[in-house]
């Protein structure tokens, strides 16, 4: 039984009048890639919001997440525009890693998204998927024991988007954290996570939980278990 | 780009003659070089104030105050505005010192300035709370256009405040930083010359100025007005050329 990375226990959260989560509750394990899938407006980024501790949700407990470090890698890329790709990896990372060891990790990180030829170049000149993958590569640069991402492959095209998935598979089997993935793409869930919620519309609350059986280098889209496992979420999905 | 270039130079000399033109036509309406003097007797004075002992002394005491007034203000408009952009605590606080400061006229601070102090502090007094709260503003106001979600991205990764201030903060704010300092130093010509002309200190131009009203010298009140103006846009210039160089270099 892995242990518990984190729990939230009835978290209720409301806007005003709109009432985003009521009594929500739920267990991630350690070293897990979790999945969030639900219809856009649903609460899932403000779900991430209150487990990164951005808002406080206004019933309820979160547990086990204090001091953790964590990387959160947002819808938009959010790069500073007067440095450079590698200046911005190391705008985060200059504190928490040793000076020696910095060019090689912006580097490898830089490399395995795809985007090192473009290190010296400002954010400004690079198209909007490459400015995603620079934020990928600062958000799994970062020595984090929680990754949060939200929608992360939505700019990006269907090849690049199953080469960043291969690829991200790949780093985090070098070294696993926690991944929380926020989307409302079923296949993209369904390629990365281990585990996926199902999260109805507002006031957003459990639909389903679905384990997913297959080992992250069996997934592949066309993997028959996975079709299978998208057709009974989309028809779940669809059903409201 | 060089057509335009070339188009611009033609009007800007086109303006340049027509002023002085202007100036001559008027001066020789008025007739009385006590009055109004003509840009060659102006010129002809330039010349020999240049060529005399005291010119560039005087020229170097008023740059020199200038300078170290505006360096002094932007130092503290930096730090006061930084503060205030980044803690709203010390922006309410700070917020109604500087409305009074910006309230008060020029002339009420240079009166209690000179029953305050010597002329030389007189002068650094003025200039200063006259430019300090206009770069306090630039400054705080470059640091709240700053994107919250830069600085919310910032927060999650835990990025330390140093880093934060000199990677982040600072080269957002260079835009507002440069215009903040060219309308600064601007500001500081002028204020510096009133400054000096009430509170006559023994080298400043302000206080030749006033002597050459007293003796009814009008061209050589002309020919220092001059000699203030070719500071002003020599500044001005420099100014201009590093912000076309250096700022957003991203881009």
């Amino acid at each position: 039984m892995p242990e518990i990375e984190f729990t939230l226990e009835g978290i209720s959260k409301a806007y005003g009048d709109l009432l985003v989560f009521s009594g929500l509750s739920l267990e991630v394990k350690a070293n897990r890639i979790v999945a969030f899938l639900g219809p856009s407006g649903c609460g899932k980024t403000t779900l991430l919001s209150i487990i990164a501790g951005l808002k406080a949700p206004d019933q309820g407990r979160v547990t086990g997440l204090a001091e953790k470090s964590l990387s959160y890698l947002f819808q938009e890329p959010r790069l500073l525009d007067w440095l450079t790709v590698a200046q911005n990896l190391s705008f985060v990372l200059q504190d928490k890693i040793p000076r020696a060891k910095l060019p090689g990790r912006i580097n490898y990180y830089l490399e395995q998204m795809e985007i090192l030829p473009y290190r010296d170049v400002y954010p400004r000149k690079l198209s909007g998927g490459q400015r995603q993958r620079v934020a990928m590569a600062r958000a799994l640069a970062y020595p984090s024991r929680l990754l949060l991402m939200d929608e992360p492959f939505k700019s990006l095209d269907l090849s690049l988007k199953w080469d960043l998935i291969t690829r991200f598979r790949q780093i985090w089997a070098a070294a696993p954290r926690t991944v929380l993935l926020v989307t409302h793409d079923p296949k993209e869930a369904l390629l990365l996570a281990h585990e996926i919620y199902l999260l109805s519309p507002k006031p957003a609350v459990i639909k389903g939980h679905y384990e997913v059986g297959l080992s992250l280098d069996e997934r592949k889209p066309d993997a028959l278990p996975l079709l299978q496992l998208e057709q009974q979420i989309t028809a779940a999905l669809i059903r409201d | 780009m060089p057509d335009s270039t070339c188009r611009n130079r033609v009007i800007t000399v086109a303006s340049f003659l027509t002023l002085l033109l202007g100036w001559h036509g008027a001066a020789a309406l008025i007739g009385k070089e006590i009055i109004l003097p003509n840009p060659a007797a102006t010129l002809q004075r330039l010349v020999q104030l240049m060529i005399s002992g005291g010119f560039w002394s005087h020229l170097a005491a008023t740059l020199s105050r200038g300078l170290m007034g505006f360096t002094l203000s932007y130092l503290a408009g930096l730090i006061v505005g930084l503060l205030s952009g980044i803690n709203r605590n010390f922006k309410d606080f700070f917020h109604l010192w500087l409305t009074v400061i910006r309230s008060t006229p020029t002339m009420a601070l240079i009166l209690l300035a000179l029953i305050w102090f010597q002329a030389e502090t007189v002068t650094l007094f003025v200039t200063f709370l006259v430019v300090f709260p206009l770069i306090t503003q630039n400054v705080a106001e470059g640091i709240s256009q700053i994107n919250p979600d830069l600085k919310e991205m910032a927060r999650l990764y835990r990025v330390p405040f140093p880093t934060v201030l000199l990677r982040m903060y600072l080269p957002a704010i260079l835009p507002y930083l440069a215009t903040g300092a060219a309308a600064g130093l601007g500001l500081t010509w002028k204020v510096i010359i009133a400054a000096e002309i009430l509170a006559y200190p023994k080298l400043g131009i302000g206080a030749r100025m006033d002597t050459a009203r007293t003796y009814l010298e009008t061209p050589e009140v002309f020919a220092w007005t001059v000699v203030v103006i070719a500071i002003s846009l020599f500044f001005d210039r420099i100014l201009q050329h590093l912000i076309r160089k250096q700022l957003l270099y991203w881009e």
